[in-house]
């Protein structure tokens, strides 16, 4: 690096000066709250008794990870990311690659697809809670015009755990199949002619081209999901309230009840940051991937 | 080791008003061990007429046949053919070594098969630095080399390769086109080669196949193809700079045939030309080679001609120039040796060999042919 210019420097000032209001805005909003969080994170602050006067170090965090109901979050919250993206992926890759080899109507499709996505997620929640309700659901009037006997969707534990699950897939599995196919329809072509004539079954050309080809895509397209999945709460908020007892109690909403319902922000915060360390470190991973991605 | 038959195939792409006719029932027979070049402009149907013998495209009509065999619906993959694209089409995520293993591994062959075919066509190719590489940390050059590379480890029955050449810069291709010669008649096995470039069709092939809007125009050995070209089109198209063509009547005086043109007069003594007397006194378009004028009279039958010089195109072995026919005549070139020194608007006489003198019908733009006394 050469010393700047005095051009370069003037074009730097008025670089600054362009970016400044949105740096501030930026800082108010974002920045602040999290260097607060983090700040309360260290003290013993509670909604009861809120003040900066006990310094806790690293006391809540301490609390927090010998916290037995936090732990059981933590565990319910890897189950759910887990069981969400790997149907989803699975789902969203079959769908896309079924509209990758659709000609007609492809847009008639997406609007559909994208239906769900563009759905507030209380809305979601609420539409889902109606649809299945044990007594004046649809659902379970349907499954009794055949016999089946109801089913309380939301009130068993073990179901309520994958009727979440479910209606999470049905909100977002089209943003799988809309990421996948943007990867699937950008494939260069020749590389399946050339697989064709070498010999190569559909079967083959998936597995040897399509798959290895869409590495990257498929790579980003898990972590953003992951990461979104890890942050889950409207949803259970509207529909469960991590309940029943706590088979849905996912991360985020229990640090937002041990907030607002303890009271105890100093722990909320530690756990907030400790969440906030997983996602940043999935981000970064994110965002190596995409780098590597477009190197090759 | 395969002789391909193509018995009036046709190739239509879409339906009912957007239909397009790429490929116009075409008849053709490539001998086994043949070097056959598709030659023609671009969009004449070539690559559609390659793609349908590898099985890429679904033939519309007509019958394919790969030693005798009715192949129409055969899947690529059993045709056992291997094609060289254009653009390669090289698998992006493989290591040149994968690339040229994975028709291999498709096949079933042991592992020791494989490395030896792969260490033998890279030694051939000079490719073996390469061989742990990607497609992308490859040149333009060497990406055609390792297609090539692909291609020659399947030892398929018949190698296609749709203009292999036509992205590498002018040296590369001279010395691929001599190696893809070499390795031809090393290998003997079945090529066809499709090219819009007249130097790779006349220098490559065994036999040229000239399309032009998805029909064959003419099929032939290269030299036959020059010295008989059967319409203005062919004629317009090999050699660079091409045929000229320009229009004139025939005219019978007394024992002789003079071809009138605008800016000129040229007799052609009847007994060379015992095909034309009976389009006498008829209009015909007149075909002449470049290298057909000299400035000392050649041939039995030398006529000379009165021209203007326009331009001088000085190459280094040889000089183009383009002359005016006459005082308003059509534009003419000429290729002569490097030796003469012209200038533009020089008056200059140059000796047409009259017994090269070609003539086409211009309704139907076919040749007219010479007849039997050709044989000067
Ligand atoms: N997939 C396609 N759909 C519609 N028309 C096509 C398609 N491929 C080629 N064509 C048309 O068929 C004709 C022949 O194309 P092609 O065989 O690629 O020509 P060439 O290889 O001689 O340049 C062209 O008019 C082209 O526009
Ligand atoms: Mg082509």
């Amino acid at each position: 690096m050469t010393a700047a210019t005095p051009m370069e420097m003037r074009d730097r000032r008025f670089g600054w000066m362009l970016t400044a209001p949105g740096l501030a805005l930026l800082a108010a909003v974002v920045l602040f709250p999290i260097l607060w969080a983090g700040t309360t994170s260290f003290f013993d602050y509670t909604l009861i008794m809120p003040g900066y006067d006990n310094f806790a170090g690293f006391g809540n965090y301490a609390k927090a990870a010998g916290d037995g109901e936090f732990l059981h979050a933590a565990w319910i919250t890897v189950l759910f990311v887990l069981a969400v993206v790997s149907i989803q992926f699975a789902i969203g890759l079959l769908v896309a690659l079924m509209l990758n080899d659709t000609e007609r109507g492809k847009g008639v499709y997406y609007l559909i697809l994208l239906c769900p996505l563009l759905i507030n997620p209380v809305v979601v929640g609420l539409m889902w809670r109606m649809i299945l309700h044990p007594t004046l659901g649809i659902v379970n009037w349907l499954l009794s015009t055949v016999g089946i006997e109801p089913v309380n969707w939301l009130g068993a534990p073990d179901m309520a755990f994958w009727t979440v699950v479910l209606v999470d897939i049905w909100h977002q599995v089209s943003f799988m199949v809309v990421l996948l196919l943007a990867g699937l329809s950008s494939l260069p072509a020749e590389p399946y002619e050339a697989a064709r004539v070498d010999g190569a079954s559909a079967l083959q050309r998936f597995w040897h081209i399509t798959l290895p080809m869409m590495k990257p895509v498929i790579a980003i397209t898990l972590l953003i999901r992951m990461i979104f999945a890890i942050k889950t709460y409207d949803i259970i908020y509207i529909m469960t309230r991590g309940g029943p007892g706590t088979a849905t109690d996912l991360i985020s909403y229990f640090i937002y009840r041990r907030a607002f319902v303890s009271l105890d922000l100093g722990e909320a915060c530690a756990m907030a940051a400790m969440l906030l360390i997983v996602i940043a470190g999935m981000t970064a991973l994110l965002w190596r991937t995409m780098r590597t991605a477009q190197d090759d | 080791m395969a002789s391909i038959e193509l018995n009036s195939v046709s190739r239509i792409y879409g339906s009912g008003a957007s239909a397009v006719h790429a490929v116009k029932g075409i008849d053709l027979k490539i001998e086994d061990g043949e070097f056959m070049i598709f030659l023609g402009p671009s969009g004449c149907g070539k690559s559609t007429t390659l793609r349908m013998i590898a099985g890429l495209e679904p033939v519309s009509g007509g019958d394919l046949l790969i030693d005798g065999a009715r192949v129409n619906d055969v899947d690529p993959a059993e045709r056992d053919l291997a094609i060289v694209f254009q653009n390669y089409a090289l698998y992006p995520h493989m290591t040149v070594r994968a690339n040229m293993a994975f028709g291999l591994k498709l096949r079933g062959l042991p592992r020791s098969e494989i490395d030896t075919r792969i260490a033998d066509v890279a030694r051939v190719l000079s490719v073996e630095p390469l061989l742990n590489r990607r497609p992308a940390q490859l040149s333009g050059g060497q990406r055609q080399r390792v297609a090539l590379g692909r291609a020659l480890v399947r030892e398929p029955r018949a190698f296609l390769l749709d203009e292999p050449l036509s992205n590498l810069d002018a040296k590369l291709r001279s010395v691929m086109r001599t190696e893809l010669v070499k390795l031809h008649r090393k290998l003997g096995t079945t090529m066809v080669h499709v090219t819009h470039d007249q130097v790779e069709a006349m220098t490559m092939g065994t036999r040229i196949c000239i399309m032009r809007g998805g029909e064959i125009v003419q099929v032939g050995r290269p030299q036959e193809v020059y010295r008989n070209p059967a319409d203005t089109f062919v004629a317009g198209f090999l050699a660079t700079p091409p045929m000229n063509l320009f229009p004139g009547r025939l005219e019978a005086r007394g024992d002789s045939l003079v071809l009138v043109a605008e800016g000129a007069e040229i007799p052609v003594p009847a007994a060379t030309a015992p095909g034309w007397g009976g389009h006498a006194g008829r209009e015909v378009i007149i075909g002449l080679r470049p290298e057909h004028l000299a400035e000392a009279p050649e041939g039995p039958a030398p006529a000379a001609l009165q021209l203007s010089v326009e331009t001088v195109e000085a190459l280094g072995p040889e000089t183009i120039l383009n002359l005016r026919l006459g005082r308003n005549g059509p534009e003419i070139a000429a290729r002569l040796p490097a030796d003469g020194d012209w200038e533009a608007g020089q008056p200059v006489t140059l000796h047409a060999d009259t017994a090269r003198l070609h003539l086409f019908d211009p309704a139907t733009t076919r040749s007219i042919p010479r007849g039997a006394a050709h044989a000067l």
